[in-house]
């Protein structure tokens, strides 16, 4: 039993470690621009962590990584790779909100919810396509959702800027042209921010800092998962399929019902990516709505190892990076692409040392049993 | 005459068996040496000791007349040693020029000198008389000149030495014919040739002398002019030492498992199965005896629906099951051990408890509303661990971590603990030590008493013929003949597993 703790104990500090090791790589690179590899980090910690808001912003930045990691989590735990997050979240959140400016005159009890329905609605039609197309014809789903992707960019620039833009715009003095965006959202369909509800512990959020309901809703939908893998039929379905198809099948488990109700899954989450955005920050969707939180969320799922409260803190630690980033860039004018190379750092050495701890892991359990058997 | 390779006294133990016990043998130089053998003989063992991928426990090798150490498998080329693989390891998209100079390439400075390779392999392919276009595209070529390309490859390297690995076993009747030319041509100029196989036929035909190995151990080595194909049989076999079982006498039911002219074709459209007809009753154990590769596994597979009849039918308790899934066929009653547990009767990275449930994690007794009783999966496996005496640290260890033994208990207690109908198990002692394997067989024959219809596939023809209260023997994926286990010699057997015509054997 003392052998289990320590097994598990191992198992946490692996990604405690490829971050201290993806640090002190990257002290490197910073030494290179010369600067103080101590002061980055001190002002990266001091400037996200010294101040309420700040922190709020660290879980503002977080929450949409939430949701993408839990959705590229599902398609990894099956075996599949779900690189179309990004396409699905950016048709999630049109569809989002076409329902948000569209319908008027719900009281938000309902629109609300229907908007979020319908995101996660979008998300699943995107991701039927790709699953579809695998389980009746073998398409490799790497090689369709990284087609859907330029597919979707495409299509959304095509809907905002064309068929559904918001042609009511008034312009400053009948000058220039109305921005390529869609109309605002009703107020009915925005989510409400986490500032009311803190305020009753005595934490007062200032108004430029967006963090809202989608947090606590990232949150529980992690817990939620985890309870769908790990305590029902179909999780362990999902699991089974996704360790060893072949057993699977032999078990009487069909691994392409699996596939196609565990990606319909996997595109519903990433249908709420974009949500926590569009309906608190923006109001409205433009060409500058945010990309690229699709690709961030494989990061997150590989480093949080597929485990949905693993990834809870793993986008909390990129929330935590990309203010830390603005951070050393405001202060020490060191530029920000200083964080993204910590963070591709931070990814290798997650695979390299999840690797190791793992072969490790193993030889030990093995080792236990000869020790049994003798 | 010059002994190409002697060996002396070789060893190698696995966990639990001893794959080559004390193996003595001389190849004389340019002789072609066949090994023959039942599977599980010793015979792979043997040769992945001769081409450096195994280390003998024991013993001594000589190469030539001189001791050696084979290492590793570079070690085996630089001794002129070549190996030719049942499976071939070609790179598809690469010419045949290409692949036989992959990683021994002649260069000019740092560019490849093409033209100095393609003289070269040229001048292999005249002196043997060889047949190959070299700018052909290995995907583009046949089965047989694939084998050719694998051969070269050897000879390229400067090969004295072929070892051949079952090389007539992917191969059509007029390549076998080709592949013996070439062989005589080797031969002719100088080669030594290992070749490794179970036809004997082509043993008889191809081989100046025949060393017969069983159970690990060398059973004789004869020379083909002075035996029979039946005297081969019987040494291959030996005498079935019939392990005592503590057998309830026979008292069987109703017709469960029925099978009807079943043809099963691979993608290609080959039979594998080639219009089987059995019927199997309640408590009664039914062996299938064979060599591997006859169509058992195929068999076994399209019971269980993981592979369809092209042809025939299959009842399970009366009810066609043609139309059913695997999950509705097993609901049915049919439980499952299969042959290649890794692959597909566990998943390993899973813990003890969740490979329990698989297959049965929707009963109800497992669940709890709709989500999992994890309580009642829990206690169900330690009651099996304990039943079985299944050795494990704990029931949360990933079961990768236990013995192919234990792994093999938990499969048992997952399949033969919810009162199957019908049991299909496929090799279910292959690489189980003798206890785990005599713990196999006994909650077989347990179930047995209890009235289940056994389907019991084996390539141990002792094994098969001690637990079955009938047998079959497949061959070529039809059963060639069918007795009670107390009305046959071993001979008969022997004979009817290689290919035998009924009568050859005078089966009662």
């Amino acid at each position: 039993m003392k052998k289990g703790f320590y097994i598990a104990l191992l198992r946490i500090l692996a990604p405690v470690l490829a971050i201290v090791l993806s640090a002190l790589i990257s002290s490197i690179v910073i030494l290179s621009i010369g600067k103080s590899p101590l002061q980055v980090f001190y002002t990266m910690f001091k400037f996200s962590l010294s101040r309420m808001d700040s922190v709020a912003i660290i879980l503002y930045n977080a929450t949409p990584l939430i949701f993408s990691g839990l959705a590229v989590s599902v398609g990894f735990r099956m075996g599949l790779f779900n690189i179309g997050v990004e396409g699905q979240y950016l048709i999630g959140a049109f569809f989002a909100a076409l329902a948000g400016f569209s319908i008027k005159g719900l009281p938000a009890a309902i629109h609300l919810p229907l908007v979020i329905l319908c995101g996660a609605v979008g998300g699943m039609l995107w991701a039927f396509i790709p699953i579809f197309l695998k389980v009746k014809r073998g398409v490799h789903e790497v090689i369709s959702t990284i087609m859907l992707n330029y597919i979707s960019y495409s299509l959304i620039h095509y809907l905002i800027a064309d068929l559904f833009i918001d042609r009511s715009q008034k312009l400053i003095q009948g000058l220039g042209s109305i921005l390529a965006r869609t109309p605002k959202l009703s107020p009915s369909a925005m989510m409400p921010k986490l500032h009311g509800f803190l305020g009753l512990f005595g934490l007062q959020l200032p108004r430029h800092v967006y963090l809202n309901w989608f947090f606590p809703l990232g949150i529980l939908t992690a817990a939620l998962i985890y309870y769908l893998l790990m305590y029902t039929p179909f999780g362990f379905e999902l699991r089974a399929v996704g360790q060893n198809r072949e057993a699977a099948r032999t078990a009487g488990i069909s691994p392409e019902r699996v596939y196609i109700i565990g990606f319909l899954l996997s595109g519903a989450l990433a249908g709420l990516v974009g949500l926590s955005d569009l309906l608190s920050y923006f109001g409205y969707m433009d060409m500058d709505f945010p990309r690229n939180y699709g690709f961030d969320g494989i990061a997150v799922a590989l480093i949080a190892q597929n485990n949905p409260f693993g990834i809870i803190f793993s986008a909390i630690l990129f929330g935590f990076l990309k203010r830390g980033a603005e951070g050393i860039q405001t202060l020490l004018g060191v530029p920000r692409e200083t964080i993204s190379i910590l963070q591709a750092l931070m990814i290798m050495s997650i695979v390299v040392i999840t690797k190791i701890m793992n072969d490790y892991i193993k030889r030990l359990e093995k080792k236990e049993e000869v020790r049994l058997c003798s | 005459m010059e002994k190409a390779v002697v060996l002396k006294g070789i060893t190698k133990r696995f966990p639990g068996i001893v794959a080559n016990d004390r193996i003595d043998l001389e190849v004389e130089k340019g002789e072609i040496h066949a090994i023959v053998g039942e599977n599980g003989a010793g015979k792979s063992t043997l040769m992945k000791i001769l081409a450096g991928i195994y280390q003998p426990d024991e013993g001594e090798i000589y190469i030539f007349g001189k001791r050696e150490k084979i290492n590793s498998p570079g070690r085996a080329i630089e001794l002129k040693i070549g190996m030719v693989h049942q499976h071939f390891m070609l790179v598809d998209r690469f010419t045949v020029l290409e692949n036989i100079i992959l990683g021994a390439e002649k260069s000019s400075g740092i560019a490849l000198d093409e033209k100095r390779c393609r003289k070269a392999v040229e001048e292999l392919l005249a002196l043997y008389n060889f047949s190959l276009n070299l700018d052909a595209r290995v995907e583009e070529i046949s089965v047989g000149q694939a084998q050719r390309v694998e051969i070269l490859k050897v000879l390229y390297r400067g090969a004295d030495i072929l070892v051949l690995d079952e090389p007539t076993a992917v191969l059509a009747p007029q390549e076998v014919r080709e592949l013996f030319n070439n062989l005589r041509r080797l031969k002719s100029e100088g080669k030594t040739i290992i070749f490794i196989s179970h036809k004997l036929e082509e043993v008889l035909e191809i081989a100046d002398r025949i060393t017969v190995l069983r159970r690990g151990k060398v059973e004789g080595t004869a020379i083909p002019s002075q035996v029979t194909k039946e005297d081969l049989a019987r040494m291959m076999v030996g005498k079935p030492v019939m392990m005592r079982f503590d057998k309830e006498p026979l008292d069987v039911g109703e017709v469960l498992l029925s099978i009807e002219d079943l043809v099963v074709k691979e993608s290609s459209g080959r039979p594998l199965v080639n219009g089987v007809s059995l019927k199997i009753r309640g408590g009664e154990i039914y062996g299938i005896a064979g060599i591997e590769g006859n169509g058992q596994k195929e068999l076994a597979e399209a019971i269980i629906g993981l592979r369809t009849a092209s042809a025939g039918r299959i009842r399970i308790c009366g009810r066609d099951i043609a139309d059913l899934s695997i999950k509705e066929i097993r609901d049915l009653g049919v439980a499952f051990i299969p042959e290649d547990r890794h692959r597909q009767g566990l998943v390993l990275p899973m813990k003890v408890w969740e490979n329990m449930m698989l297959g049965y994690h929707t009963k109800k007794d497992f669940l709890k509303g709709r989500s999992l009783n994890l309580k009642a999966i829990r206690g169900f496996t330690k009651n099996k661990v304990e039943e079985y005496g299944v050795r494990l640290s704990s029931i949360e260890q990933p079961i990768e971590g236990l013995s192919g033994g234990n792994q093999q208990k938990v499969i048992l207690g997952r399949e033969l603990s919810r009162g199957p109908k019908v049991i299909v198990a496929s090799q279910p002692t292959r690489g189980l030590d003798v206890g785990a394997a005599e713990f196999v067989h006994k909650e077989l024959l347990k179930m047995r008493k209890k009235g289940s219809a056994i389907l019991f596939i084996s390539a141990d023809l002792e094994e098969v013929l001690s637990i079955s209260d009938r047998v079959g023997v497949i061959y070529n994926g039809k059963i060639t003949a069918e007795f009670r286990p107390e009305e046959v010699t071993p001979e008969d057997i022997g004979v009817y597993m290689l290919g035998g015509e009924k009568g050859a054997g005078e089966a009662k």
